[in-house]
């Protein structure tokens, strides 16, 4: 049971970890980070990239959606900008990895604030349908500017390279996808701490009187889709250099149902939901699969009997989450965190 | 009653028995067949025939002892049909199992895996797409394709349409897709070189959409024959069904992805007339000698359809080319197995398809003309086998 957490200063106050336990927590889960790489194989690998790409990107959804309150449907064709920037680079001008995930970000905060505009004038599902617009319009440009994006062959790029050793395994993208992950996680959580990201919360709360109480709505809320679209750009390019193809069929609108479901299912408005929410909705198909393979000895033709019943199952546990825990699983995080702080008493 | 502690150490200890009691993992000497297999997902009525389709030629070669003594495993997984998936599922089916051969679901994963696959050098693969694109040995050297490409298939009907029909007007209708596009600029250069004229090019969103400005647009144009392409089903019998409304004469064509004969099958009689490329038998075909198609029918009674015949015949390519390359005694490469797969000269498919095949390239450039006999409910045989170069 946790007695107490003494905080001698403000800065203490305003920590993000705020207990030596879970500072120890933290430290222990670097060190299982750090050792992961040498314990799994590729597919394991391969999977904690794509949660990573996943987790970036929703979050950047979730400083929209769960901390702005603005909703948006073109999350994907924000990444998408992002991969083809990041292809673009990479194929014209040769330039270092790390500055491409940069232009890629920079490019696509300034296409995603122009997308952005009219979320001063409309909101919630009108909202959602202008960004479905933008997706369309961002689509039709990936498919018919052929002579910059490939049409729709799209473009293949090499592996990124970090001083002249290609890093072309998931074993080798790791130790770049794990870090800007993990500092991009960080600076969302630092970000509302800040006036700015107190400033998005205030708008998602009640945009009238967070202008009143001095909010300039056009400029936080561009500041929102910028920001939130800076995100997708850099998960875009470390998508492409993950799979060194983008055509404007990778990134379709399924593709931002699925991170807005992720933002759903984790918890809107944290930064633990967005983290638990990518994890989820990447992880439970495979999960899925592996006990649908562990049944396959014994019942013949397993992996095409059950797959379908796997998908029914994965939509089912989104409706069951979306019923029992609306606050999603960072809430269940939550009460899993009470129930040892108060342990052994129940209440 | 259980309690919670009891129900937990039963529960532990049935996984403990489950796990011990589990079929030992791949042996050296298995040849494994991995597959990326989309068996939920936009293309799942494909990759269920598909998973079929391999299985039974595994169980076939198995029953008859194996290729040299070697028993095939083959290991399947789903996909959804979505590239991300795909390329999870290879990973972790090769992580896990030494892999000689892999069934790939889409363009998109063969375009992504590609690099892999040269890196390893230890699988050859094959797959559902036939895009252009992939029939290139020198871009994509341990691939192959088990039929014509798009482009190739597209130049089958047009050889078929300059035979019966020199000088004919065509009109084309693809969707607006990656599969779609794929074929058009080699129609066009090829409908010019056999005096083949394009009076109309329509690009429609794939799946159900309004087509009613399509048909009008075809109306005008008055082609002769309506070539579609990048679609499986919808929304030609739509396009079919008011351009007869409308009276056009035209003759509508499709590609493989929309030949399967129980689609049409359920379309019924507005389907009457409607031609395509097939570059197999039907499960159904009676005409020719074909043992192997015998063997299909006693196995399975009822219908399968050609994504299960595309199945089958690429495990019997894949596994021809492991013989080979085991009776050359060399190692089981991707370079080898590739190059096995292109010593394949006047090959007896066991007539899946109706003549001999070579393979030099990527893909087996031959197929044949199919019409729907509304009144039988069948696709039957409307051309001769046609060959065709890459060029066409």
């Amino acid at each position: 049971m946790r007695i107490g957490a003494l905080k001698e200063s403000y800065a203490a106050d305003q920590a993000l970890f705020d207990t030596a336990f879970q500072r120890q927590m933290l430290a222990l889960g670097a060190l299982a980070l750090i050792a992961f790489p040498f314990l799994a194989n590729e597919y394991w690998l391969y999977l904690a990239c794509l949660v990573s790409i996943h987790v970036i990107a929703t979050t950047g959804l979730n400083i929209l959606t769960g901390y702005t309150g603005l909703v948006s449907l073109g999350h994907a064709a924000f990444m998408g900008v992002g991969a083809y920037v990041v292809a673009l680079a990479e194929l014209k001008l040769g330039s270092p990895f790390l500055l491409n995930l940069l232009l890629a970000g920079a490019a696509t905060a300034a296409i995603g604030m122009v997308v952005g505009i009219p979320s001063l004038r409309v909101r919630g599902l009108y909202l959602a349908i202008a960004t479905i617009a933008a997706s369309f319009i961002l689509h039709f440009v990936f498919q018919n500017w052929t002579s910059v994006t490939g049409g729709v062959r799209g473009l293949s790029i090499p592996p990124a390279s970090f001083f002249g050793r290609a890093l072309d395994q998931p074993s080798e993208l790791y130790w770049v996808v794990i870090p800007i992950m993990i500092l991009m996680v960080l600076a969302a959580a630092n970000l509302f701490r800040t006036r700015i990201g107190r400033a998005f919360i205030a708008i998602r709360d009640r945009d009238i009187s967070a202008e009143v109480l001095g909010v300039p709505l056009l400029r936080y809320k561009l500041m929102s889709f910028g920001l939130s679209s800076f995100y997708a750009g850099v998960a875009g390019g470390l998508w492409v250099y993950f799979f060194r193809v983008v055509t404007p069929e990778s990134f379709p609108i399924v593709y931002s149902i699925f991170f807005l479901a992720a933002v759903i299912v984790g918890g809107m408005g944290t930064i633990l939901g967005g983290i638990l929410g990518a994890v989820f909705m990447t992880m439970v198909p495979e999960a899925l699969k592996l006990i649908v393979g562990l049944l396959s000895p014994w019942l013949p033709n397993a992996v095409a009997i059950l797959s379908p019943v796997r998908t029914v199952v994965f939509g089912g546990l989104i409706i069951g989450f979306l019923i029992f825990e609306p606050h999603g699983l960072a809430e269940i995080w939550r009460r899993i965190r009470r129930f040892f702080h108060l342990w052994p008493f129940k209440n | 009653m259980l309690t919670r502690r009891q129900t937990l150490a039963a529960g532990i200890g049935a996984g403990a028995l489950l796990a011990g009691a589990r079929p030992s993992a791949a042996q050296a000497s298995e040849i494994v067949i991995g597959g990326s297999i989309p068996l939920t997902g936009v293309f799942a009525f494909a990759g269920v025939g598909v998973n079929d389709g391999i299985a039974d030629y595994v169980k076939i070669v198995n029953d008859a002892g194996g290729i040299a003594g070697r028993k095939v495993r083959y290991i399947p997984e789903d996909t959804g049909y979505k590239v991300d998936q795909s390329v999870a599922v290879f990973n972790k089916i090769t992580g896990s199992n030494p892999v000689n051969l892999y069934y790939g679901d889409s363009t998109g994963f063969a375009k992504t895996i590609n690099p892999e696959l040269n890196r390893k050098n230890s699988i050859l693969m094959a797959g559902a797409s036939f895009a252009t694109e992939l029939n290139d040995p020198k871009s994509f050297p341990n691939q192959f394709m088990a039929g014509p490409d798009y482009s190739e298939m597209i130049g089958i009907l047009l050889q078929y349409i300059a035979k019966t029909q020199p000088g004919a007007r065509l009109a084309l209708v693809n969707s607006d897709t990656e599969f779609g596009r794929d074929p058009v600029a080699a129609t066009e250069a090829l409908a010019g070189k056999l005096n083949l004229k394009i009076v109309e090019k329509i690009v429609t969103p794939p799946g159900s959409v309004d087509v009613s400005t399509e048909v009008l647009k075809l109306r005008r144009a008055n082609p002769d024959f309506t070539i579609f392409h990048g679609y499986v089903l919808a929304p030609l019998p739509e396009f079919i069904n008011q351009a007869k409304q409308l009276g056009l004469k035209t003759k509508f064509m499709g590609t493989f992805w929309s030949m399967d004969n129980s689609l049409w099958a359920k379309i019924g009689e507005p389907a009457d007339g409607f031609m395509g490329i097939m570059p197999y038998r039907y499960y159904y075909d009676a005409d020719g000698k074909s043992p192997m198609l015998d063997k299909i029918r006693q196995m399975r009674p009822e219908y399968q359809s050609t994504a299960y015949t595309q199945g089958f015949l690429t495990t019997m390519l894949f596994l021809e080319a492991t013989k080979r390359a085991i009776e050359a005694k060399v190692d089981l490469t991707g370079a080898n197995l590739k190059a096995a797969l292109n010593s394949i000269k006047d090959f007896d498919t066991g007539g899946l398809i109706g003549v001999p095949i070579t393979i030099s390239g990527n893909t087996i450039p031959v197929g044949r003309v199919y019409k729907f006999d509304a009144s039988k409910k069948l696709m039957l045989p409307d051309s001769d086998w046609i060959r065709v170069s890459k060029a066409g």
